[in-house]
């Protein structure tokens, strides 16, 4: 099996988890950054407060006033920090001890760290706050809060947002990873069946699955494009075998002809009647091969073949007009059912043919009755355009129907009379190019019609 | 006729211009494009046959080249790409008509006789006389020594496709094209059976000669005597 990592989902995959995980790290960074400013504004202001209720302390009771607030305020525990200096920067009263790391901001603020006992542990406390001087600089306090919770609560606040972020990069790859190899094991089954299948196994398929995903759709159109190809390689395979046949049998009676009319030492006559009968022969053959070429030309679609509005009244008309005769002189009733106004795209010359060819099936092999008709139809309903040529013959039988389709089947009872087997494969092919279908059905009481069927795109 | 013919094949060409002088034409040949090209501008030819694959230059080339030099003689194609479409594109590069390989001598005879008669100059009126037959356009009426002849919508062109090709062979397959239009060989000889009908009502009835012949192997032609 193939390295997941190569593989293209994995990749999407990959670089999806990192995008995600960039954009909510973008968030949680702006989260973090809001709420810690929330939470410093917050202790500041209580602090601020302190600083103006000892501003209004010194104003009433000047540097005592101070001396005994102090003094008042560090007898009961509190998370206020207060320690007083004199003019000297001596310690006068306090309730922390010598504070280290001072560090004074640029706006004022001080940050300290200090590490007191509390019930026996020594702990390590950071502190925030203010240095207030008296207006004669004879007492300097530093009034500050703890800050210990809030300092908690932003790294908690951070480590947290990381794990996550790791998370989500950490469950993405190997969500990813898990998916991939999953999507993996179809795509290498789907490569094994397909070497399977170029090493000549054609009749393997393509494993597919009970969902539609992307993957069952490609599988399934693959399947279905092969067995397309199968069965135009059959049907390949059946015209070689058949040209080399069919096209034998022609071929060996125009060179017997030849030599034997050679050996005979003939007469100018008989010259020209043997050269009579070759001509005809080869006549016949370049029909044959005509045929043989407009059908496969028609099938492989490799050509370009117009297609215009066609009035199917207008054509069915045409048709009967030059087959009307040749109906007359056979005794033949030939009649049309068409309903007036259907247009549609197609090739008027192959559809022509097409009919043509039934119509001359009809008049050749569907006229055994004693009081013969055909009967030629068209009609449009609200999905498809039905056209069709029924006769009152032997009809067809069921086991047969589907053996005249193919190429150069002539089915006993015709063998008598000239004819190459491609006609209604042509007819097949021609229906096919119009995206239709073709029904061989039995008329009432007896004969055949033959049923063309047309979405309407 | 003076044909000049341009066929790279040589076994080809030699049958034909063989045929075609035992036809009682003067046939010159030239085996590449460009000789081809260089002898139909250079003299006077009553048609010119153009294999479409030539060396040098092809034949729709060749024909595009003859036209575009206000050249106007008559061209026939022959192709062993006999599809309609193929058809279609040697039409519109200027040629007059197209035949598909392999075809019968006789075929071509008469394509190259009626390509031929088109050249004459064409009087535009709307009566057709072929001996004592009259056609008229105009009326859509047809008669024959003074009486008249009733006929269907299809036989009336059916005759007049042949009456503008007097005394000239005319093939089914020309027949095929030029009154149905249809670009296919029938399996069944429903041309035959349309010319009977016509001719049991143009020459039946009529003690004067006969002028609807078969012609064997070949087609039919409407034929009287001067």
């Amino acid at each position: 099996m193939n390295n997941p990592f190569n593989l293209a989902s994995f990749r999407l995959i990959f670089i999806y988890t990192l995008l995600l995980s960039v954009s909510f790290g973008f968030v949680l960074m702006f989260l973090y950054f809001t709420s810690a400013r929330d939470i410093q504004i917050e202790a500041d202001q209580k602090i601020v407060n302190k600083v103006e209720e000892i501003n209004r302390v010194y104003l009433r009771g000047r540097e005592k006033g101070l001396f005994n607030y102090v003094r008042g305020q560090i007898s009961r525990p509190t998370l206020n920090i207060y320690r007083l200096y004199n003019s000297s920067n001596e310690f006068l009263a306090g309730n922390i001890p010598e504070p280290t790391d001072l560090k004074i901001n640029e706006d004022g603020w001080v940050e300290f760290t200090f590490k007191m006992n509390v019930n026996g542990v020594e702990e390590t406390y950071y502190g925030r706050g203010r240095n207030i001087v008296t207006p004669f600089e004879n007492l300097r306090l530093l009034v500050g809060r703890v800050v210990n919770n809030e300092i908690k609560l932003k790294e908690r606040f951070f480590y947290s947002s990381l794990w996550s972020i790791l998370l989500i990069i950490f469950l993405g790859i190997f969500g990813g990873y898990i998916l991939s190899r999953n999507f993996l094991k179809r795509i290498s089954d789907i490569n094994k069946t397909s070497k399977n299948i170029m090493d000549g196994n054609l009749s393997e398929r393509l494993p597919t699955t009970k969902g539609k995903d992307e993957l069952n759709q490609l599988s399934s159109n693959l399947n279905e494009m092969l067995d397309k190809l199968d069965s135009l390689m059959t049907s390949m395979k059946e015209v070689t075998d058949n040209v080399a046949h069919d096209l034998r049998t022609p071929l060996n009676r125009i060179r017997s002809n030849l030599e034997v009319t050679l050996m005979s030492n003939p007469d100018i006559e008989q010259y020209k009647r043997s050269i009579d009968e070759a001509i005809l022969e080869t006549d016949n053959l370049i029909k044959t091969f005509n045929s043989i070429l407009s059908i496969s030309r028609v099938e492989s679609g490799t050509s370009y073949l117009e297609r215009k509005s066609i009035n199917l009244e207008d054509l069915i008309l045409n048709l009967i007009d030059l087959y009307e005769p040749i109906a007359e002189a056979k005794d033949i009733k030939l009649t049309s059912e068409v309903e007036k106004e259907i247009f549609f795209n197609g090739n008027m010359n192959l559809l022509s043919q097409a009919i043509a060819n039934l119509l001359e099936n009809a008049i050749n092999y569907g006229s055994s009755s004693p009081k013969p008709f055909i009967t030629l139809g068209a009609k449009k309903s609200e999905e498809s355009i039905s056209l069709w040529v029924s006769d009152n013959g032997e009809g067809i039988k069921d086991s047969d129907k589907k053996k005249v389709l193919n190429r150069f089947v002539r089915l006993d009872s015709s063998r008598s009379l000239k004819g190459s087997g491609l006609g209604l494969n042509l007819v097949n092919s021609a229906v096919r190019f119009h995206n239709g279908s073709l029904k061989l059905l039995d008329a009432k009481p007896q004969g055949l019609i033959v049923l063309i069927e047309i979405p309407v795109s | 006729m003076h044909i000049l013919l341009i066929e790279d094949d040589n076994d080809a060409a030699s049958y034909l211009i063989k045929g075609l002088k035992e036809s009682g034409h003067v046939i010159d040949r030239a085996s590449d494009g460009e000789e081809g090209l260089f002898m139909a501008l250079d003299s006077n030819f009553d048609i010119l046959i153009v294999d479409r694959m030539l060396p040098k230059l092809d034949g729709l080339s060749l024909i595009k080249k003859v036209r575009e030099d206000k050249n106007d003689t008559p061209i026939l194609i022959l192709s062993a790409l006999g599809e309609v479409d193929e058809r279609v594109k040697g039409l519109k590069h200027g040629a007059d008509d197209y035949l598909a390989k392999p075809f019968s001598f006789s075929e071509l005879l008469a394509r190259l006789e009626a390509l031929n008669r088109r050249n004459l100059p064409d009087s535009s009126s709307n009566l057709l006389e072929v001996g004592d037959l009259k056609l008229n356009l105009l009326s859509r009426r047809v008669e024959r020594e003074g009486e008249e002849i009733d006929l269907q919508p299809r036989e009336f062109k059916l005759l007049e496709f042949l009456m503008r090709r007097p005394n000239q062979v005319v093939t089914r397959t020309m027949l095929l094209e030029g009154v149905w239009e249809y670009h296919f060989d029938p399996q069944t000889n429903v041309i035959d059976v349309h010319i009977s009908r016509l001719r049991s009502k143009i020459d039946k009835p009529f003690k004067g000669k006969q002028m609807l012949f078969t012609e064997r192997g070949a087609g039919y032609a409407l034929r009287h005597n001067e």
